[in-house]
């Protein structure tokens, strides 16, 4: 077990290094210059080539590509994430880690939600198959999952607060701040969970050990969460835990579109003012997270699946 | 039988809280509840604005450029300001310039002091000047800062400026928030501005109070100021990045203020012009959009072509068609509201029967396949766009077809801002879009640009016979020290740029404001980015 730890930590290290190595070339190959355009964000009315020169050798663009390259990468282990050309007066690490408190709290509302809705519904649809609480239900899921969440969020910006003013449109600070942003962020996914535990269900119901069950004559009930639904949670469980990088990575047009103050928002703004470090390290930071869940749920199932340990 | 049960169970638990939902928002006691409570706030709030803006304030140094010019004007003041009647005195009391028209001597305001109490007099202005000029390249955009030649503070009540030539714009550059803005010396590090500073002190009607990154920034009355006091006490701006969120908010009562050239979409407001609630504002010609014709180009360096271009572009019905009319017309490359640009010049109209009679008479006779050709050679040219600009891409896509019915085949090709920028500064083009730099700096500073391959104007103006003499106009307009010379200068220069027809205007781009209608005093000063709080208070 230690040894299949060690050595899914050990194969990380080259995919961590073949992440932050195409984000650097990918976002170096974006035919500006991020000194011109740090000087037009700071709306010089004139951009002279002193200027430029000057902007340049103070964000350090004028060393060779390669260069740039392995500072970068070895600023980064130490932490050392660079500035924001936008604003040279801040480290990029510092801007992160303003924002992340905010995307974490919207994405843990996010996760709740879908949470506490997806399991119960799908759990519904799964006992009323074909019934009509199921079908009303697809159809739902099969309705949210086509809708773009920037759309969403301004219809129900439109609907819950302007309209019935129960909700402020935009912002934070507050829990009611919250509830609209994380209900868009959550739509898709619930869409997606409702159909996962169904299925998962719909699977297991027809499993030796769910007619071996109703043989003994185990209440209906029972039946359905204590053997059913908990199966049916393994894969689900590993599924949620694979989106929670997901999650986090997709609050950006909801965060923009609530002004919502995390991580989203200052992607999208350093995507508007090409400030370069900052979508870097952001590519970064998503790209590390998406390796760790993984990491952390393979192991994790492993642990706490005998069929699989066996296999290693 | 119990299934059925369940799911009867489950309807009913979803139709009642459904019912809850609509109930609560329609019952008349909660939507009295709510309107008494807006009604409470607002006689509370009467004096405290809640304002919007699309991003941070960031760093409002004044002497650096990476701050929200709507903040720093409020903060802080500069020696002189430039206002519609004319240049008025802020932290200087009044000024006199020598015969030569090098010296200025500002006689410094009494009594003035920034709010953390520092006395704001000329040995306060040195200081300021001095960090200013420790950075000076970087703001040699400004034709003043190559010009100066020295700064002295010869007593506490004197500010004396020595340039090394006469320059008429001068009080208009020194009006500029961004450098020329006075914050206290003890914000200054080591006496420099340049790397930073450790406070925003000014001595303008507000203080910053607090502010949250990327949320919030609150400005409170600074009750020492020295001039009038705002009749707003508070003013806090909200950070939406979002156009659409903007309104929204603005719709459900959390913003009263939405003011700026980009912050609003055409449309948006068009659906607000009749509105009793909210009060629409659009103010004079700001700047002008336009497209640059680039005459050294084989086809466009014909002069012929290029006014049959100029009758062939309908400007009406972009103004009307693009931006519902919000952004006028526009006949001349500046408006006749910019200064010294009330010069009678005949418009190009929209006639296309003259422009094909124009093509025909410089050579461009119509061929088989509908394009016009001249000695074998097809008349075809390419519009170059601003990819991240939605609006110059239908503009472009309208003149395409437009021109096509001349026989003109124009393609039209979008590119990145950088290369859309890069092509221009470098000459890359037949025909491109471009703006005006605007109120103040227009006309004086973009016509000193057009002098050097800053934009995209030096490469097309190469192909001009009169290039040189222009040229020298615009230097001597500079330095001229005479009124009327100076006009005669500018009539010059702008009746040559507009009968070589160089350049194709289009609309004037407007600053536009959207706000409560309770909010009154809300105009357009001579800064496109200045936002006058001062002016402003509640019904």
């Amino acid at each position: 077990m230690k040894r299949y730890v060690i050595r899914r930590l050990l194969m990380a290290v080259p995919l961590l290094l073949a992440i932050s190595f195409v984000c650097f070339v990918f976002i170096n190959l974006i035919p500006s210059n991020p000194a011109e355009v740090a000087l037009r964000v700071q709306q010089m009315p004139v951009i002279t080539e002193e200027a430029i020169a000057e902007m340049e050798e103070m964000l350090g663009l004028n060393k060779p590509f390669l260069i740039r390259y392995f500072d970068w990468v070895l600023g980064c282990l130490r932490g050392d994430f660079g500035i924001s050309y936008v604003n040279p007066a801040r480290t990029v690490a510092g801007e992160l880690a303003r924002c992340l408190p905010a995307t974490l709290q919207l994405a843990a509302a996010s996760f709740v939600i879908v949470v506490v809705l997806s399991i119960p519904i799908g759990f519904l649809c799964a006992v009323y198959k074909d019934g009509w609480f199921d079908k009303i239900m697809r159809g739902i899921v099969f309705v949210s999952t086509a809708m773009p969440a920037y759309w969403v969020g301004l219809l129900l910006m439109w609907g819950v607060s302007v309209k019935l003013g129960l909700l402020p449109t935009n912002g934070s600070g507050s829990v009611r701040h919250l509830i609209l942003p994380a209900f868009t962020v959550a739509l898709s996914y619930i869409s997606t969970y409702i159909r996962l535990i169904r299925n998962n269900m719909l699977e297991n119901m027809k499993q030796d050990y769910v007619l071996y069950a109703n043989v003994r004559g185990l209440p209906q009930k029972s039946v359905l969460v204590k053997h059913i639904l908990k199966n049916s949670m393994h894969t689900c469980i590993v599924a949620m835990g694979m989106s929670i990088p997901q999650l986090i990575a997709g609050t950006i047009v909801v965060e923009n579109v609530f002004s919502w103050p995390g991580l989203g928002t200052l992607c999208i703004s350093s995507i508007f003012n090409r400030d370069l470090p900052v979508i870097q390290t952001y590519v970064l930071l998503i790209g590390v997270l998406f390796v760790a869940f993984n990491l952390i749920f393979d192991v994790l199932q492993t642990v706490s699946d005998p069929r699989l340990r066996r296999e290693k | 039988m119990k299934r059925n049960c369940m799911a009867a169970l489950l309807s009913g638990v979803l139709l009642i809280s459904a019912l809850a939902g609509c109930g609560q928002a329609s019952a008349p006691s909660a939507a009295a509840e709510k309107s008494s409570a807006a009604a409470e706030e607002s006689a509370a709030a009467k004096d405290e604005l809640v304002f919007v803006n699309y991003r941070d304030i960031r760093d409002l140094n004044p002497h650096l450029y990476a701050g929200e010019m709507y903040a720093q004007s409020i903060l802080y003041d500069t020696l002189v300001s430039n206002t519609e009647d004319g240049y008025v005195g802020c932290l200087a009391e009044d000024w006199s310039i020598s015969e030569d028209g090098r010296v200025y001597t500002f006689n410094i305001r009494d009594g003035v002091k920034f709010s953390d109490g520092t006395p704001c007099d000329a040995n306060a202005i040195l200081a300021n000047f001095n960090a200013i000029l420790e950075n000076r390249e970087r703001h040699t955009w400004l034709e003043m800062m190559n010009l100066l030649e020295s700064v002295s503070a010869p007593d506490a009540d004197t500010f004396v400026i020595e340039m090394s030539e006469p320059y008429y714009p001068m009080l208009t550059e020194l009006a500029c928030i961004r450098p020329f803005a006075m914050i206290s010396p003890n914000c200054m590090i080591d006496g420099s501005t340049k790397d930073g500073v450790n406070g925003y002190i000014g001595t303008g009607p507000y203080v910053l109070t607090d502010f949250v990154t990327d949320e919030y920034a609150v400005f409170e009355r600074n009750e020492n100021y020295w001039g009038e006091a705002p009749a707003i006490q508070k003013i806090t701006v909200k950070v939406i990045p979002d156009n659409q969120t903007r309104i929204m908010a603005m719709e459900n009562g959390e913003i009263d203020l939405i003011f700026g050239k980009n912050m609003l979409d055409a449309d948006a407001i068009s659906q607000y012009v009749d509105s009793e609630k909210f009060t629409v504002g659009l103010s004079d010609p700001t700047s002008t959009r336009h497209i640059v014709l680039n005459t050294t180009h084989e086809i466009l360096g014909d002069a012929g072509v290029r006014r049959a271009l100029q009758h062939a572009t309908n400007r009406e019905a972009i103004s009307q068609g693009v931006f519902y009319g919000l952004e006028p017309a526009a006949d001349t490359l500046y408006s006749a509201t910019v200064p010294y640009c009330d010069v009678e010049l005949e418009p190009y109209e929209y006639d296309m029967e003259l422009a094909a009679q124009l093509l025909d008479e410089s050579g461009w006779k119509l061929g088989g396949d509908g394009v016009r050709e001249k000695d074998g050679k097809k008349l075809e040219l390419d519009l170059l766009y601003n990819s991240d600009s939605v609006t110059e891409k239908t503009i472009s896509e309208f003149l395409q077809s437009e021109y096509q019915k001349l026989g003109i085949s124009m393609k039209i090709h979008g590119e990145e801002e950088q290369s859309y920028r890069d092509n221009m500064k470098a000459g890359n083009f037949d025909m491109v879009f471009n703006i005006c730099w605007g109120m103040p700096y227009d006309p004086q500073s973009s016509l000193a640009a057009m002098r050097a391959p800053v934009y995209g104007d030096y490469a097309a103006q190469q192909g001009l016979e009169d290039k040189a003499e222009i040229d020298q106009a615009i230097t001597d307009i500079l330095t001229s020290t005479d009124e009327t010379k100076r006009q005669e200068l500018y009539d010059f220069v702008l009746t040559r740029l507009h009968e070589d027809a160089v350049y194709i205007p289009l609309t004037y781009e407007t600053n536009k404001a959207l706000y409560r209608s309770e909010l009154k005093g809300v105009h357009f000063g001579t800064d496109q980015y200045d936002v006058d709080f001062a002016g402003m208070y509640f019904e």
